[in-house]
């Protein structure tokens, strides 16, 4: 009994002593107020206005509120979902170098990164509560009855572990204990790792879509989620120092500029090879399906935006144009959005029941899709929850690197 | 305890659609709720006047194939889609999350959203209604006009599909996936 008392209490120790800040609502207002600061305010306010909107519409119409349908069940919620948690493995990739592999150049980034790959993945949880059609029974079931033959469950579950570690090891980076920081860094990434490649398991044991059945997604989602981490870095340090970087952080940042543009040379190489090896035989279900996706427009913006343009960049100046690795990572993350959204649409592209069922129609050709309001809405709501989210954190954490060690 | 299957004689179907009616009463299955459990696709005549390809056209009834290896059961995450006692590939909508991984996973697209239930539904050979009442039919096979469906137990060796799927050729749709169907089409 004494034990427990004294346990909790150690426990109730443990939480007091976490450093933060305390912040009212006029300390989230005191901003400097430069133009481009009120646009970013704005836009987020905006954005979350949407999310309520768009989850009022979701609850009052279900999923009649989406444009999914039969043939193409799975829509834009799930690719924004997608882009979340692989920007979360990312940063929790990105933040790992330093505390966890003790690459002494990126302690800088450790604690905002692993923080960045919280809120991101708090994100994509709020978006796909509204894609799930049933949330809480995913939650009493996926522990009752788990489907351990299901990607979705492995994922799921292991999605939540990451996250508690995740919480775990920022917690310890804010006490600045990096022995267990380091310790539960290394168990979150792993976890992670597991968790995002049976994400990609999700489409890659589709027997029934040829497009995605395979090896390909899998491990091409841990290519792009540590390119994705690499984006938002550049992303977070360019606006924690207004684009006027430190000489530690110009190191940092030239440094992962290099490494992004082996990442994307690797990606462009993974990608030609799938789309040669789609093509090559002519195989029914695949090779047309690959040639059409070589048609549509947003693959080009996958291409331009999220390979081209950055490694154009790194190319030009050997990664030392920093402000132009900003503005290139912002392309980047807008092409990482479309990556998403082709992988989750391009699955679904080819009708799985090919012959018409009803008079006065034709018979079916490509399944098309367009994202309603709603689906727009709750979307964009999940980006200015996580702009929230992290800002808040600025505000309530020291998310730069300790000075004293 | 059985293994229940069907074999279509499908070249004699004729496209009354006797068996979607009567699949949709049997079932409750909501008016205008199209391809929800059976359907029957088309196949139309090929090329030009006159050179028409009359062997080209054909009917196509479908509907959940029962596979012993279903791929909507293997990534269902609660094991909300289950094969019951009688091999029938069923669905219990208490643990469906509606997260649609089995309507995106069915090679045969036999799975629907039940606007009612608000879960993934599929045919489950009539096993709330005539299977439960100790019937060996189902309402689609009842109530076919030109005899393209025969139901029953594939293990029991004197029953109507077992001797059918001995005398006459057979093939399954997409068997290529190792899916083992449990639906057969005559030829």
């Amino acid at each position: 009994m004494a034990e427990t008392i004294q346990q909790k209490q150690s426990i109730k120790e443990f939480i007091a002593t976490i450093p933060f800040n305390k912040i009212g609502i006029k300390d989230l207002l005191n901003f400097e107020k430069t133009p481009q600061n009120m646009l970013v305010a704005v836009i987020t306010l905006a954005f979350l206005a949407f999310f309520v909107l768009g989850v009022a519409t979701y609850l009052m119409h279900g999923h009649h509120a989406y444009n999914v349908t039969r043939e193409h069940p799975w829509g834009l919620l799930i690719a924004v979902y997608i882009f979340f948690v692989v920007s979360s493995t990312g940063l929790c990739i990105v933040g790992s170098l330093g505390d966890v592999f003790g690459f002494k150049d990126y302690e800088m980034i450790s604690k905002r990164a692993i923080f960045g790959s919280i809120v991101t993945i708090m994100a994509g949880f709020a978006v796909i509560a509204f894609e799930i059609g049933h949330p809480v029974t995913m939650l009493i079931y996926n522990v009752l009855s788990p489907g351990l033959t299901s990607a979705i469950w492995w994922m799921g579950t292991l999605y939540g572990l990451y996250l508690t570690f995740m919480i775990i090891e920022f917690v310890f980076l804010l006490k600045h204990n990096m022995k267990m920081a380091k310790f539960f860094g290394l168990t979150g990434l792993l976890v992670g790792l597991a968790a995002h490649s049976n994400l990609g398991g999700v489409f890659g044991f589709l027997n029934a879509r040829t497009i995605s059945n395979g090896v390909f997604y899998p491990t091409y989602f841990i290519l792009t989620a540590f390119i994705t981490g690499i984006f938002i870095a550049f992303i977070m340090m360019g606006f924690r120092y207004k684009l006027e970087f430190p000489e530690n952080a110009k190191v940092m940042l030239t440094n992962l500029a290099k490494i992004q543009g082996l990442l994307i040379s690797i990606l462009i190489f993974f990608v030609t090879w799938k789309f040669l090896t789609d093509i090559y035989g002519d195989m029914p279900n695949r090779a047309d399906v690959a040639i059409h996706i070589l048609g549509s427009w947003t693959f080009w913006a996958e291409v331009v935006l999220a390979m081209l343009i950055p490694l154009f960049i790194i190319l030009k100046d050997m990664g030392k144009n920093l402000t132009g690795m900003f503005w290139a990572s912002l392309s980047g993350m807008v092409g990482v959005f479309f990556m998403r959204y082709n992988l989750v649409h391009d699955t679904q592209l080819k009708p799985l029941q090919m012959m018409k069922t009803t008079e006065y129609e034709l018979a079916p050709s490509w399944v098309n899709y367009f994202p309603s309001m709603t689906e727009i809405m709750i979307s964009l709501g999940g980006l200015g929850l996580c702009i929230l989210l992290y800002y808040v954190g600025t505000k309530l954490f020291n998310l730069d690197a300790d000075t004293h060690h | 305890m059985a293994r229940y299957g069907m074999a279509l004689d499908y070249k004699n179907c004729i496209n009354c659609k006797a068996c979607e009616v009567a699949c949709k009463e049997e079932n409750g299955i909501l008016m205008g709720a199209d391809k929800h459990r059976i359907w029957v696709g088309v196949k139309e005549i090929e090329g030009e006047y006159p050179f028409l390809s009359i062997v080209s056209s054909s009917f196509e009834p479908s509907q959940c194939q029962h596979c012993d290896d279903a791929p909507c059961q293997e990534v269902c995450p609660t094991n909300a889609t289950y094969y019951d006692e009688n091999g029938v590939v069923r669905v219990n909508a208490e643990k469906c999350i509606l997260c649609s991984y089995c309507m995106n996973a069915c090679p045969y697209d036999a799975r629907y959203v039940d606007d009612r239930t608000m879960t993934v539904d599929k045919c489950n050979f009539c096993s709330d209604t005539r299977l439960a009442r100790g019937e060996t039919t189902t309402a689609c096979q009842n109530t076919c006009p030109t005899k393209v469906r025969t139901f029953g137990d594939l293990d029991d060796p004197n029953s109507e599909i077992s001797e059918l799927l001995r005398t006459r050729e057979h093939f399954s749709l997409k068997s290529h996936l190792g899916t083992k169907p449990k639906l057969f089409y005559l030829t």
